[in-house]
């Protein structure tokens, strides 16, 4: 305060020269119209500018919560075209004839569809997680297809999640026959490249050459006959020389599988326990 | 005191009658018009108070504004070189000058005494016609009319001082 009156004792000729020009100029704009009006003018242009200026400054610190708002609309427009570009693939996907055979099999028969939510291919024992449980129906011992061809067998539930055994796993043993003939085998994974694996057990007597279709034999429970699971690529025997070796080259590329299907056979259940108990008779018997 | 109040009274009276009664009516050639009573500012001696200065000026060219019909123009000229004074006569002044000295041929000499009237009504003619006309659209006839009356509220000046100072001397 003492400051403030001492600034004002120093300059008062400075605040009383400021004050009677703008008394000046008081009288100057309401007694003379141009001058008034030039004033008038003037006076909108620099409030108009002012008011634009502190708009352009608002606007600027608002920016933060622009950005978030942009930025939440962006994830969901992307979320929102992946889901549509997923849709649109799935409704003009040119279908290869495998995967047109692959559904006409699987035709009547009840599926449940999964996403792959982890993967591996670079282990001896791989395992698949996919996002079905028993919640939605799985049960273990259900076969797994994608749609060009078999993946693997339920191995573990949980109530929302489900563990495969994929081809690519040393413990996988599928049964398998060659296309158009009735000689079946055993599918196994060496663990060599994860796009081939070994059919065993084909009688030396069978007729085939490379490039025939391996397809699920429909023996077991587990998988309906005819699903295809890749072509024969190399053809060799067995180490004790009485059956072929054959290397198969999977249709399934299991190292780019986001969708498959769980089948859901109608009367596994009913099928698996027939087959225990005939099991049970054989062990009884021995 | 009281004098010296008595006699800024007058100049400022007589000042403001010759302005309205002869000055306004002179127009040489259409645009030089004398303000000669810028004088009333010439007058303040040294060591005045500012504020006392730009009171009075304010007055005056109110007074001058309100027999002119042009309110507001006068005022701000004039208050403008009644702040601007001070400074110029204290630059001016002779260095053994009298703390209140009064401004005039006999105190300053001459040479001063034009070099202090000329800044001042220079001040005021400029000032007055850039509030008066308040535009430049016609810029020519702006500095004929500044220069024209500058020169003439000049000559009047000095010829107002040259009787005073026949006067008092």
């Amino acid at each position: 305060m003492k400051g403030l009156l001492e600034f004002l004792a120093k300059y008062h000729h400075w605040l009383t020269f400021l004050l009677l020009e703008v008394a000046s100029f008081v009288f100057l704009f309401q007694f003379n119209r141009y001058q008034g009006s030039v004033w008038l003018t003037t006076a909108n242009a620099v409030v108009g500018y002012i008011d634009a200026c502190e708009r352009d400054i608002l606007n600027y610190l608002t920016l933060g919560t622009v950005n978030e708002q942009l930025m939440r609309r962006n994830l969901f427009l992307e979320q929102h075209n992946e889901e549509l570009s997923r849709r649109l693939e799935i409704l003009t996907h040119d279908s290869t004839r495998t995967e047109l055979l692959q559904a006409e099999r699987l035709r009547g028969i009840k599926l449940l569809p999964a996403k792959v939510v982890t993967n591996s291919i670079t282990r001896r024992n791989n395992l698949l997680t996919i996002s079905v449980g028993s919640a939605d129906g799985v049960q273990t011992e259900m076969g797994v297809v994608s749609g060009t061809g078999i993946v693997g067998i339920v191995y573990m539930t949980s109530e929302h999640y489900s563990i495969v055994l994929p081809l690519l796993n040393s413990r996988s043993n599928i049964s398998c026959r060659l296309r158009g003939s009735s000689y079946f085998g055993y599918l196994r994974w060496e663990g060599d490249s994860p796009l081939l694996a070994v059919l065993d057990d084909i009688p030396l007597h069978a007729r085939f050459k490379v490039g025939d279709i391996v397809e699920t034999s429909g023996f077991s429970s587990i998988f309906p006959p005819g699903l295809f699971v890749g072509r024969v690529k190399a053809i060799g025997t067995s180490d004790d020389g009485l059956n072929y070796k054959l290397q198969v080259q999977l249709g399934t590329d299991l190292a780019n599988l986001q969708d498959v299907s769980v089948v859901l056979q109608e009367f596994q259940a009913e099928q698996q326990e027939l087959e225990s108990r005939a099991d049970s008779l054989n062990t009884q018997a021995q | 005191m009281i004098i010296t109040l008595l006699r800024r009274i007058l100049w400022l009276l007589t000042l403001v009658v010759a302005q309205m009664m002869v000055f306004n009516y002179i127009h040489l050639w259409g645009y030089a018009t004398p303000l000669p009573y810028v004088f009333f500012i010439l007058l303040f001696p040294l060591g005045t108070e500012r504020w006392s200065i730009l009171l009075w000026g304010f007055v005056c060219g109110l007074l001058c504004d309100m027999t002119s019909l042009t309110l507001g123009v006068g005022m701000a000229a004039l208050t403008l070189t009644a702040f601007v004074q001070p400074p110029l006569l204290q630059m001016m002044a002779p260095k053994d000058a009298v703390e209140d000295m009064q401004p005039g041929y006999a105190t300053m000499g001459l040479w001063s005494y034009f070099r202090y009237a000329l800044v001042l009504t220079f001040i005021f003619c400029c000032a007055y016609f850039l509030i008066q006309t308040f535009n430049f659209f016609h810029l020519i006839d702006l500095l004929i009319a500044f220069g024209s009356s500058w020169a003439l509220t000049f000559v009047l000046c000095l010829a107002i001082e040259a009787v005073h100072y026949k006067f008092t001397s």
